[in-house]
């Protein structure tokens, strides 16, 4: 066993983003075992008070690069909500459709660029590219078909423009979805042969387990694999609550380690992300998706968080498969032409969808004339943060035999298992010239 | 078919000067609809937001790509400055731990190791004052536009008409 090992990880990439890694360990007692995140608390619910209800998703979807359209939808639902909107079917089809695109344009990036690299031995993608080339054109080519099927659904890769509350300000052509439909058929294959590569070198993927509770949408009618509709369910076998009763599922507090705010529901943490809606909702995958969690030995009831990243495989391959049949049935009922007409009112509406990364809440409150005067938002991240620091609290006592270098990556593969967002506002140069 | 040049204009316009980049490309695209660039055609203007490594796909088949970003290079708040990506080394260490930690800088290795990054690249980088949750640019940045425009419509060989 390791005596002394002292491990620091700071990620301090931007300006208020941290999240950090900190274990000392002395004549093989643990004295402290933390994630700390530091991150200065972030004033996008103070923002949209007083904006318009029309104004809001544009403002919140630049809470993030990664989840836009995960955001923009969220947010869209709430006011929605408050406003006692219904939309149509058609509008209902093609939001669904915008969001499997993030989620395979995130899923694959995730597994792609922060996964794979760790599987394979190397820092980061771009030594990879020279080690496995075919590889990572295929994960490029499968993440840049996941873009353009954003631009088509979306009007741009990120922060979309073409929701609105109500219904969508601009629809795609059916020749435009029939091209979306080919191009997705195509890419089965390719995502298959992704999926055989991570397989490949997925024992190297740490056999930890730690029981936990697992957070998720579940949709029951019709039952769906559901990233949009539904209520909130616990593994643990609670639920389903309303969306609108969310923040009594987060039970958000503060803790001392962290400015972000931490979440628990029945034990002293929880888990979101593709693992929980997988725990949740696995039988209901496509054939497509079954097979890759198959192929890994995933099952229900899993309780490794390094097989989160296995879950994002099974769910690429899903949102493809099942988006396949989506347009089908866009095509079939014909697109139509919809005008929304909206008339503001005072009023209290949530919104929840899954973004990759776990489930997202947003709620807000207007006034008579459909100006904010309140915001909540609670994102997939802070509701894993109390999970991870339990991780913590197991893996390294059984993996401290590894020494300092060992549990100091096996502890950032387990960070990056959650395939967190951390800090993901700002994204500026830091440089200094050399010529 | 892919425009040869693209210019993108990167940051995030609820953090004051950190969306100097975004504000700027809505600029040039006001002067586009209104014809004040010629030669608009062959540029396509991108609001790259803080989509990151999504970056490389929007880079892939182009000739030329300006970069516009809020860049803190150690000058006054303000400056704007024009280099290419060998004349800097970045000073962001990456943990790898999120997919939000994005360098461009690593963005454009790996588009060159793909061999799709265009021959020219071109960053303008311009220096901050405030950097906080505000959903307007600095007074400093605000009274700078029309200079930045001009800058940067220089570099793609156009003249900046915004009389």
């Amino acid at each position: 066993m390791s005596a002394n090992i002292q491990i620091n990880v700071h990620h301090v990439t931007r300006l208020e983003g941290h999240g950090n890694i900190v274990v000392n360990i002395r004549n093989g007692t643990i004295e402290k075992c933390q994630w700390q995140v530091p991150e200065a608390p972030r004033f996008f619910e103070a923002m949209v008070r007083g904006r318009r209800w029309d104004d809001i998703q544009t403002i919140v979807s630049r809470i993030c690069g990664i989840c836009s359209i995960t955001h923009s939808l969220a947010s869209t639902k709430a006011v929605e909500d408050a406003l006692g909107l219904q939309v149509s079917e058609q509008t209902d089809m093609l939001r669904i459709l915008m969001h499997y695109s993030e989620q395979l344009q995130s899923h694959t990036l995730h597994v792609g660029y922060l996964v794979a690299p760790d599987l394979f031995g190397e820092k980061s993608v771009v030594p990879l590219v020279g080690k496995a080339p075919d590889a990572v054109k295929k994960i490029i080519k499968a993440h840049r078909i996941a873009n353009q099927w954003s631009d088509l659904l979306a009007g741009r890769t990120t922060h979309p423009v073409t929701l609105t509350p109500g219904g969508m300000t601009k629809i795609p052509t059916a020749q435009e979805l029939k091209d979306l439909q080919k191009t997705l058929k195509e890419a089965v294959p390719d995502l298959v042969a992704i999926c055989e590569v991570v397989h490949s070198v997925a024992n190297r993927m740490p056999a930890f387990e730690r029981p936990t509770e697992y957070i998720s949408l579940r949709q029951d009618n019709p039952p769906t694999y559901t990233f949009y509709h539904g209520d909130i369910v616990s593994s643990d076998g609670y639920g389903p609550v309303h969306i609108r009763d969310w923040e009594s599922v987060a039970n958000e507090y503060v803790s001392p380690q962290s400015t972000a705010k931490w979440c628990r529901w029945h034990r002293d943490s929880y888990a979101v992300g593709a693992l929980a809606r997988f725990n949740n909702n696995g039988h209901l995958l496509s054939p497509l998706g079954k097979k890759v969690a198959d192929m890994f030995g995933l099952k229900k009831g899993c309780c490794n968080p390094f097989m989160n990243n296995v879950a994002q495989l099974a769910e690429a391959a899903h949102v493809v498969e099942t988006s396949i049949e989506l347009i089908d049935k866009l095509l079939t009922k014909g697109l139509k032409d919809e005008k929304v007409k909206v008339t503001p009112r005072a009023g209290r509406g949530s919104g929840c969808v899954e973004a990759p990364r776990g489930i997202l809440f947003h709620t807000y409150e207007f006034n008579k004339k459909g100006e904010c005067i309140a915001a909540n938002i609670c994102i997939p991240t802070n509701q894993n943060h109390a999970n991870i620091q339990k991780d913590f609290e197991k893996f390294v006592p059984e993996y401290m035999h590894l020494g300092e270098e060992g549990l100091r990556h096996g502890m950032e593969m387990l960070v990056r298992s959650y395939d967190p967002c951390i800090s993901c506002s700002t994204h500026m140069l830091n440089v200094t010239f050399v010529k | 078919m892919e425009k040869e040049t693209i210019v993108i204009g990167l940051g995030n316009p609820l953090m004051a000067d950190e969306g100097i980049g975004v504000v700027l490309i809505e600029q040039m695209e006001t002067l586009a609809r209104e014809g004040k660039i010629p030669g608009a055609d062959r540029i396509q203007l991108y609001d790259g937001g803080t989509g990151g490594i999504n970056l490389l796909h929007v880079l892939a088949g182009r000739r030329k790509a300006v970069l516009i970003d809020c860049a803190r290079m150690g000058t006054e708040p303000g400056t704007i400055r024009r280099f290419t990506p060998d004349q800097v080394q970045t000073v962001k260490q990456l943990a790898h731990l999120s997919l939000h930690e994005v360098d461009i800088l690593k963005v454009l290795d790996i588009s060159r190791q793909l061999g799709e990054c265009p021959e020219e690249v071109v960053f303008f980088g311009i220096e901050p004052l405030e950097i906080r949750q505000q959903m307007s640019l600095s007074a400093l940045l605000e009274t700078q536009i029309p200079c930045f425009l001009q800058t940067i419509l220089r570099e793609i060989s156009l003249p900046a008409d915004s009389s």
